[in-house]
């Protein structure tokens, strides 16, 4: 049987993980003018919907390759229906 | 017990920062290997073997304190300088917050038996047409943080639906997001469509999204409108009357 939680001990917890929580959210707000936030670390894109700068197979084979420079809106390439065909 | 998984020596090796690598380090120096594996999956993403880790974990008689701090928070901390120091980005941030939330389904239980409950439930979801998640899913995160349950629809949602989870999960809270203008109507739609059904005062409703504007909130009948993932949170406290609910800030890797 689980010991009972510690109130005091929990609370401290969720103060620290909010913490981490809040920190990143700063993080996006500020890479997010840089980097498409469905871009992953081996520049593969994981959103569901279609977007101009994806390439190659798409989900669930594997995630298409973003080709999209940074230096310009990403948001621009976004489509509004579902995946590429 | 010094560090011992090799996976989680190498991704320390990422926090470069001296004072704050030897403040992560020293966490897992009195740590079980066992709170080491399940900070190390927590970091890529393993959300299986979180579940599976966290369960072992409360079966060896590990508190859930002591998960909570010492495998998952811990875990989140790399996560977060990792996040931070373009490591990593977006994508791979909402993959350990899903492992996260795999090892806290095992711990909400007990915490409901010690009488901690969540602050409030909230359903979440992009409305009908609109396939965009990154936000509404960076909001999850926030809000499951600060202490919220909540109920993810995901994305293409209907009135319908909307009003089903809400019924379904007695739910205080409902937040909708939308990235286009072509569907940022929907919201609207939804809103009415809880009014045609009576429900609308059974529920507070805040929007998001890129192109939603406070104006465009007050036009539609919202509750309350959030910019990002932060005000997302405050709003939700806002307009529960959770405002003395303020969890201090304190830096990555800080402890308890």
């Amino acid at each position: 049987m689980s010991q009972p939680v510690d109130r005091e001990r929990y609370r401290a917890s969720m103060a620290r993980l909010y913490g981490i929580f809040k920190e990143m959210s700063e993080t996006v707000s500020e890479v997010s003018r840089r980097r498409c936030p469905y871009k992953n670390v081996q520049d593969r894109c994981t959103a569901a919907f279609g977007c101009r700068n994806q390439r190659g197979e798409g989900p669930p084979v594997s995630l298409p390759l973003c080709v999209g420079s940074d230096d310009l809106d990403y948001r621009s390439a976004w489509m509004m229906d579902g995946p590429s065909p | 017990m010094p560090v011992v998984h090799a996976g989680l020596e190498r991704e320390l090796s990422y926090v470069t920062r001296p004072v704050e690598h030897n403040h992560i380090r020293a966490q897992w120096d009195d740590a079980d290997p066992l709170m080491q594996d399940i900070s190390y999956n927590l970091i890529v993403g393993n959300h299986h073997d979180v579940d599976r880790l966290t369960t072992q974990a409360l079966g060896d008689g590990f508190s859930a304190n002591t998960i909570l701090d010492d495998g998952l928070i811990a875990g989140m901390s790399i996560v977060g300088v990792k996040f931070r120091d373009n490591v990593i980005f977006v994508p791979e941030v909402l993959v350990a917050a899903r492992a996260m939330k795999a090892g806290m389904a095992h711990i909400e239980p007990i915490l409901s038996a010690s009488g901690i409950e969540p602050l409030a439930t909230v359903v979440m979801g992009t409305v009908k047409g609109d396939l965009h998640d990154i936000g509404k899913n960076l909001c999850i995160m926030m809000l499951r943080g600060a202490g919220f349950t909540v109920e993810d629809l995901g994305v293409d949602t209907a009135p319908d639906e909307f009003m089903d989870a809400v019924m379904e999960h007695d739910a205080q809270l409902l937040g909708m997001s939308a990235l286009l203008t072509t569907t940022m109507p929907n919201m609207g739609r939804t809103i009415e469509a809880f009014e045609e059904a009576g429900l609308r005062e059974i529920v507070k409703i805040m929007v998001g999204g890129a192109p939603v504007s406070q104006e465009f909130a007050d036009d539609m009948g919202a509750d309350g409108y959030g910019e990002d993932a932060i005000d997302c949170v405050d709003l939700a406290r806002r307009l529960l009357g959770l405002e003395d609910y303020a969890p201090s800030r304190e830096p990555v890797g800080a402890t308890d």
